[in-house]
């Protein structure tokens, strides 16, 4: 049971028969009718971008905080003085300085809103999805229409997604438990959606392997490595609904490496691929294009860690992708070109 | 059970079992069983379940349906000759034209599907089902097979002596009193004593009392078998000390129980319950919270019994060679359209700690066990009265000409809005030890009792075409079929 309160205790209410003429009666709509109304529902981001600041009294909060304080303290100064030192060479010039000043600051409190709210974005998909995993392990049916909900917000500006969202929303009026309806949000909207993403992901892998393998410096290959990585990133984390800011992308970047460091790299899925190239394929390839082979599969491996990261709610109802999907061509092509070079 | 006559059992059991999985292997078959006390609703769920995957409907939790995967069902021809064939089409016909419910299950009949699927990886397969609908009084037997007659007359005159049923028991208890195990046996007066046995157990099933366990099985659903011998039984009390005569009344009541398990409880175990891979016990907790507590502790010892009758043959030599076939056991609260949707969890917590102990061995078996509340045809919509400044959460159907409440007799065609009393929140509170967890008709006279379902008429506009509303039926199908079609 879901509901954990323990209600004021009250006397049975006994079994009653009512006629349907009964003016206090209300009927129940006979069909669930979809309510269409995704237009007037509010963005989450904007709502609830307060919630950032809710870094409690940790000892690293309060040191930010206070240097934050000091340091737009430092940046007010700094301005005031410039612009009276201005103002005091020639009044036009204190003027343009002031209105500069002002421009700034402007941009700067608009930039950092963005940032803020792509924060709050990234923080909201996490949200969403603890809550389908609470809700799916305590079967709430309440939690789970709930994050039905955020799911249809967060896939509100995908239009091939129409015709999913209608149906979810019929089916949000049914009588459907809430793990079953927390599965039943992920059949519905998520297929698609995690298909455009594992190919991203296997593109940026092919690109990645194919780059790197002809490129002639191992410098190059990094800053190519690590630019692809970051973008994939972004983009996946766009795809599933978070628009990360600059600050988004440091936390993502952190979340996902932590991710890979905890995953421990290879699923138990993938313990052929790993056979594969471990037992030396990637040995026996010329050095080269080992090379490539190896740096593909590194931004495979960072691209499925972003999945787990972004992806608002967790794998249930579908497989979550393995090295195997997202690096399949990657592996073929290795082989190939094995086969194809003189030993 | 003899040493011989159980290996000669395992062996016919690993035989069948064998030959199964053989043409398992050319075309792949589930057998699911769907079994429930008299009257907890068998026949419906069937044929709506068959209606379900010929015809489709609103099935969102159902993903193979639901995705389009599922091309089509179409009825084959039943592969056992000697079974009776699941009489689907009549079903649906009675509650189409005469928007009757069909008659209910009395024995077993079988109805084989071939549904027509792709995987999700797009390859075309064909996937045989085949349903078998039987009474799950017959589960009830499977412990007798470990009794001696000493044992099972000692247990059901207990049971017909305790107090809720000793008011329809007494002509019997009578008879019993009357002659002792030591006398002369005698047809006319071993007929007579079963017949009592028998009207003593069809009045503890009435809407009143509303019992459930009442071995052994064929006295109430004879089959074939009415007026046989082997149910020409009853149980006395043994006789006062000592072994009895060859023809004294006590040696022929036990020749003839051993018959009864040997014709009657042996072949339903090996031709039909142990080839099943599948299994849904319907519950009607509906019906005994309508009676009484006295009702709902005998549904909870009858499906005790249901239960070991899931272990029966578990420790023989055919599960040794051969792992047990019942992989997945659905436990389902039928009628749960009787209830208003908020009401649906805590049926299910009432069926959850009905099995409970089940649960903890199904476990240990390493069979998958859920429960679930669930209405096969919904013949109810769903309505919210206003009264004494609260909010009664109500249904709104038809009731069946006859029902009555608060006096007032029903025609058939009136509807009406139903409050049926708050379920506890906590499941606990009903099992009250002492009997008084809450008040039924058995006991308290109309006015003062806690729940009260009426039975409803189906739902009007079932046809050949349309689909049929339910309530989770989409939820039993992806947990009984949802992995063999993926
Ligand atoms: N409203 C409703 N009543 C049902 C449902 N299933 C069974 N019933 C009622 O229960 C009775 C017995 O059902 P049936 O399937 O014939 O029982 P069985 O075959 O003996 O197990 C029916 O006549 C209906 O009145 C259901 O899904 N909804
Ligand atoms: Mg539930």
């Amino acid at each position: 049971m879901t509901d954990d309160r323990v209600s004021p205790q009250r006397p049975p209410r006994r079994p009653q028969v009512f006629r349907l003429d009964d003016r206090d009666l209300t009927l129940a709509p006979p069909e669930p009718e979809p309510d269409d109304s995704s237009a007037a529902i509010p963005d989450p981001a904007r709502k609830r971008s307060g919630a950032v600041s809710r870094f409690g009294m940790t000892l690293g909060g309060l040191f930010w905080t206070a240097a934050g304080g000091v340091a737009s303290l430092a940046a007010y100064v700094g301005l005031s003085r410039l612009v009276s030192d201005l103002y005091a060479q020639s009044p036009v010039l204190g003027y343009v300085g002031l209105a500069a000043t002002a421009v700034l600051v402007l941009v700067g409190a608009v930039l950092l809103g963005r940032e803020v709210a792509g924060l709050a974005r990234l923080a909201h998909l996490d949200r969403v999805r603890d809550k389908a995993a609470s809700a799916i392990a305590q079967d709430d049916r309440a939690l789970a229409e709930a994050v039905a909900r955020d799911m249809l917000r967060l896939t509100a500006d995908q239009p091939p997604l129409a015709r999913a969202r209608a149906d979810l929303r019929g089916h949000l009026a049914g009588i459907i438990d809430g793990a079953d309806l927390v599965r039943l949000t992920e059949r519905t909207l998520l297929p698609a959606l995690d298909a455009r993403a594992r190919q991203m992901v296997s593109e940026a892998a092919r690109n990645v392997s194919v780059v790197t393998a002809v490129s002639p410096r191992a410098l190059v290959d990094l800053v190519f490595v690590l630019y692809t990585a970051v973008s994939l990133m972004r983009r996946l984390a766009q795809l599933y609904g978070g628009r990360p800011g600059a600050l988004g992308m440091v936390r993502l970047v952190r979340h996902v490496l932590g991710h890979l460091a905890i995953t421990g790299g290879m699923a138990a899925g993938d313990t052929l691929v790993q056979q594969i190239i471990g037992q030396g394929l990637a040995a026996r390839l010329s050095a080269k294009l080992g090379e490539g082979v190896v740096n593909g599969l590194l931004t495979a491996r960072l691209g499925l860690a972003a999945i787990a990261v972004t992806r608002p709610l967790p794998f249930t109802a579908l497989p979550a992708p393995r090295l195997a999907d997202v690096a399949t061509g990657l592996l073929r092509k290795a082989e190939e070109d094995e086969a194809a070079s003189p030993r | 059970m003899t040493g011989l006559t159980r290996a000669i059992e395992d062996a016919r059991i690993a035989f069948a079992t064998l030959a199964d999985r053989v043409d398992g292997l050319a075309h792949p078959t589930l057998r699911i069983g769907v079994t429930g006390l008299s009257r907890a609703g068998k026949t419906i769920f069937t044929t709506a379940l068959v209606h379900a995957l010929m015809r489709g409907g609103r099935m969102p939790v159902f993903e193979a349906m639901q995705s389009g995967r599922i091309a089509r069902a179409v009825l084959e021809p039943q592969p056992d000759d000697a079974v009776p064939r699941f009489a689907y089409e009549a079903h649906l016909a009675t509650l189409a034209a005469d928007r009757a419910w069909p008659a209910s299950t009395t024995r077993v009949s079988e109805l084989r599907l071939a549904v027509r699927y792709a995987t999700p990886r797009g390859t075309e397969r064909t996937l045989t089902l085949d349903l078998v609908d039987y009474p799950g009084e017959w589960l009830l037997d499977l412990p007798l097979l470990d009794m001696s007659y000493a044992d099972f007359a000692r247990q059901s005159l207990a049971l017909a002596r305790a107090p809720a049923r000793a008011g329809v028991a007494g002509p019997y208890l009578a008879m019993v009193a009357a002659r002792h195990a030591d006398a002369l046996a005698d047809e006319s007066h071993a007929r007579e004593l079963a017949r009592l046995f028998t009207a003593y157990l069809a009045a503890c099933r009435t809407e009143k009392l509303a019992m459930s366990l009442l071995p052994p099985g064929r006295f109430l659903m004879p089959g074939d078998l009415e007026g046989s011998p082997a149910l020409t039984f009853a149980p006395i009390d043994p006789p006062a000390l000592g072994t009895m005569a060859a023809n004294s009344l006590g040696a022929m009541m036990e020749r003839r129980f051993e018959a009864y398990k040997n014709a009657v409880v042996r072949p339903f175990f090996r031709t039909h319950f142990a080839r099943l891979d599948r299994q849904i016990v319907l519950v009607d907790a509906l019906s005994a919270l309508n009676a009484g507590p006295a009702a709902l502790t005998d549904l909870e010892r009858a499906l005790d019994g249901i239960l070991a009758a899931f272990r029966t043959g578990r420790n023989g030599f055919a599960s040794t060679l051969f792992r047990p076939r019942i992989d997945k056991v659905l436990f389902a609260a039928t009628k749960a359209d009787h209830l208003h949707h908020s009401s649906h969890d805590r049926l299910e917590a009432i069926l959850a700690r009905l099995v409970e102990r089940a649960h903890a061995r199904a476990h240990g078996h390493g069979a998958a066990l859920d429960v679930v509340a669930l209405a096969a045809i919904r013949a109810t919509r769903e309505a919210q009265v206003r009264r004494n400044g609260e909010t009664l959460d109500a249904i709104v159907g038809t009731p069946e000409q006859g029902q009555e409440a608060g006096g007032h007799v029903f025609d058939g065609a009136e509807e009406v809005a139903v409050f049926p009393g708050d379920l506890p929140e906590t499941p606990d509170a009903l099992f009250d030890p002492s009997g008084a967890g809450f008040r039924g008709i058995a006991s308290a006279p109309a006015g003062e009792v806690d729940f009260r379902f009426l039975k409803f008429r189906p739902p009007a506009g079932i046809g050949a075409g349309a689909a049929i509303p339910h309530i989770r039926l989409d939820r039993a199908l992806e947990f009984l079929l949802g992995d063999r079609l993926a």
